[in-house]
């Protein structure tokens, strides 16, 4: 193939594209459609199930305190501390719950691999962006709220290419 | 009548017509590195690779963590290619271990492999474009990426670092339907990456600029180590998913690109051609892999080794053979990690690539041999 149609051939190459459609996601308004709500995992079976590592949620009721998901963020980000539930709020045996720092946190999900109660699942809230270092520790009462996450986007292939829609 | 020089050039001797140029760490165009080239004009007299800007001690930190809490900072070094840097672990792992894999999460590991080789490869393939002047090939493939990203997330809930692959199978299931999902973005992926031939491969610019420039010699390549795509495209068939199949790739067709040109253009086109070869491997695991049955075998909370043994794996990564050389005492902690990686492999063959090159051919001689520099450091 000699030089000129060589290019000529890339450059049709490139033209073709000005007829697909644009593939590109418009961000904050639209969304990312995730499978499921978020990672969660099953200690009967030892399988997890599928999801999005996002914010965690924390069922108070499970909780027992027995640090296993502490113990099991030591050594990869070390972002969960046990800490004293306000007397106000449910109890449970040791009275203390895990309080997760999202500025150190690597959305691994080993964690939720560790307990055995239930208790700590994984969400598909994503967007945890602060203006301190503080607003990113997420105490046990913060964690107990189950996000509302906006989905609306997934990639749909056509003839005219791949778009977010 | 002679070719005078002007005054100036004339006086010089050889010693002071050499200056020694320092390409990075800062400089966008070599990554987290250092290469130190001397330079007479415009040619290249010799270089010298300073890599280890981002050492992270990655394998000191693996003798204090167990085989559980190694994973998610073992596949920091590349993390486009996570579960490939994390695969040969596993495996040394299971068999120090003595676990047995189910045979559907084999097949989730290999589709999971292949969709990282194929990420890696798209983003090397994008800054390889960019670092050109070719900035189409740098926009197609960030985009065309994200329908394997957007497959990954879906299959592990991560978009970069999985954390997927576990001593024992693989952390969750597939989600539903995510086999007609796969299909569809991969066989689009695959007409998509077609396309790059007209606008890319078969450009004559492109072919102008690599073609007969960094020539790695057969020999030369096997007797400095060079692994992976650079190995192959300098004509040595090896791919040790085909040499050493490692968990069910001996039970499916595997086709490798070789070429004998061994030049900057070959090793930059074996990769592409490896991405169409793996979206052939994701379909025959997608239809061999038995369509129920568990994932993952069940551990114990804290699994130690049995006594003094010690255990070395590899596979191809998206750049070549990376190994993993573990070894235990009967703790839960691994007494050593060591990781042989294909990065520093293949840099070993920089300096006798670059030596005679106009300094113009250096990034393209340079990127192409597919190396990355925080593996490199580890």
């Amino acid at each position: 193939m000699g030089t000129a149609s060589g290019i000529v051939r890339a450059l049709n190459s490139g033209i073709k594209h000005l007829a697909i459609k644009r593939f590109t996601l418009r961000y904050p308004e639209e969304k990312l459609k995730f499978v499921g709500d978020g990672y969660q995992f099953d200690p009967s079976t030892g399988v997890g199930i599928a999801g999005l590592k996002g914010r965690h949620m924390l069922f108070h009721d499970h909780c027992t305190g027995c640090q296993l998901c502490s113990i099991a963020c030591e050594g990869v980000a070390e972002a969960i501390a046990m800490v004293k539930v306000p007397e106000e709020q449910k109890q449970n045996k040791k009275s203390i719950m895990p309080q997760i720092d999202y500025g150190k946190c690597v959305f691994c999900g080993l964690c939720v691999d560790a307990c055995p109660f239930y208790a700590l699942y994984m969400t598909n809230d994503y967007e945890l962006s602060s203006f301190s270092k503080e607003g990113l520790i997420y105490t046990p009462a913060q964690l107990q709220v189950k996000p509302y996450v906006a989905q609306d986007s997934e990639i749909q292939i056509s003839d005219r290419g791949a778009t977010h829609g | 009548m002679t070719n005078e020089l002007p005054p100036g050039l004339a006086l010089q001797k050889v010693d002071e017509r050499i200056m020694t140029l320092n390409v990075g760490p800062q400089h966008p165009g070599s990554g987290h590195m250092r290469i130190i080239v001397q330079i007479d004009g415009d040619y290249i007299v010799a270089c010298d690779p300073d890599p280890g800007y981002v050492h992270r001690g990655e394998e000191k930190m693996a003798e204090y963590r167990n085989y559980i809490t190694n994973i998610p900072h073992l596949e920091r070094p590349v993390i486009h290619d996570s579960c490939n840097v994390l695969y040969p672990y596993v495996l040394g792992a299971e068999e120090l271990l003595g676990i047995e894999v189910p045979e559907r999460a084999k097949y989730v590991r290999v589709i999971a492999s292949e969709l990282n080789r194929c990420i890696y490869i798209m983003y090397w393939l994008a800054i390889y474009g960019i670092f050109l002047g070719h900035s189409t090939m740098f926009m197609w493939p960030a985009g065309d990426r994200e329908l394997l990203i957007d497959l990954m997330e879906k299959m592990t809930g991560a978009r970069v670092t999985h954390a997927h692959f576990v001593p024992g199978g693989v952390r969750n299931d597939l989600p539903p339907n995510f086999e007609d999902v796969c299909l569809r973005q991969v066989n689009y992926f695959e007409k998509r990456i077609k396309e790059y031939a007209a606008v890319f491969y078969d450009n004559p610019i492109l072919i102008a600029r690599t073609q007969d420039t960094g020539v790695l010699s057969r020999q030369d390549a096997i007797r400095y180590g060079t692994t992976g795509s650079v190995l192959r495209a300098s004509g040595v068939d090896y791919d040790l998913r085909k040499k050493e199949p490692y968990d069910v790739y001996d039970e499916l067709d595997i086709h490798t690109n070789v070429m004998k040109e061994g030049d900057s253009y070959a090793r930059s086109r074996i990769p592409w051609l490896d991405m169409i070869e793996s979206c052939n491997i994701i379909r025959q695991a997608l239809q061999k892999m038995p369509k129920s049955g568990s994932v993952r075998t069940k551990l114990k909370p804290n699994p130690k080794g049995k006594g003094l043994d010690s255990v070395y794996k590899r596979v191809e990564s998206g750049r070549g053979s990376l190994g993993c050389y573990i070894v235990s005492d009967g703790k839960p902690e691994p007494y050593r990690v060591k990781l042989s990686v294909p990065s520093f492999r293949n840099l070993i063959a920089l300096p006798n690539l670059l030596r005679g090159e106009k300094l113009g051919n250096m990034p393209s001689v340079y990127w192409s041999l597919n190396y990355w520099p925080v593996e490199a450091d580890r």
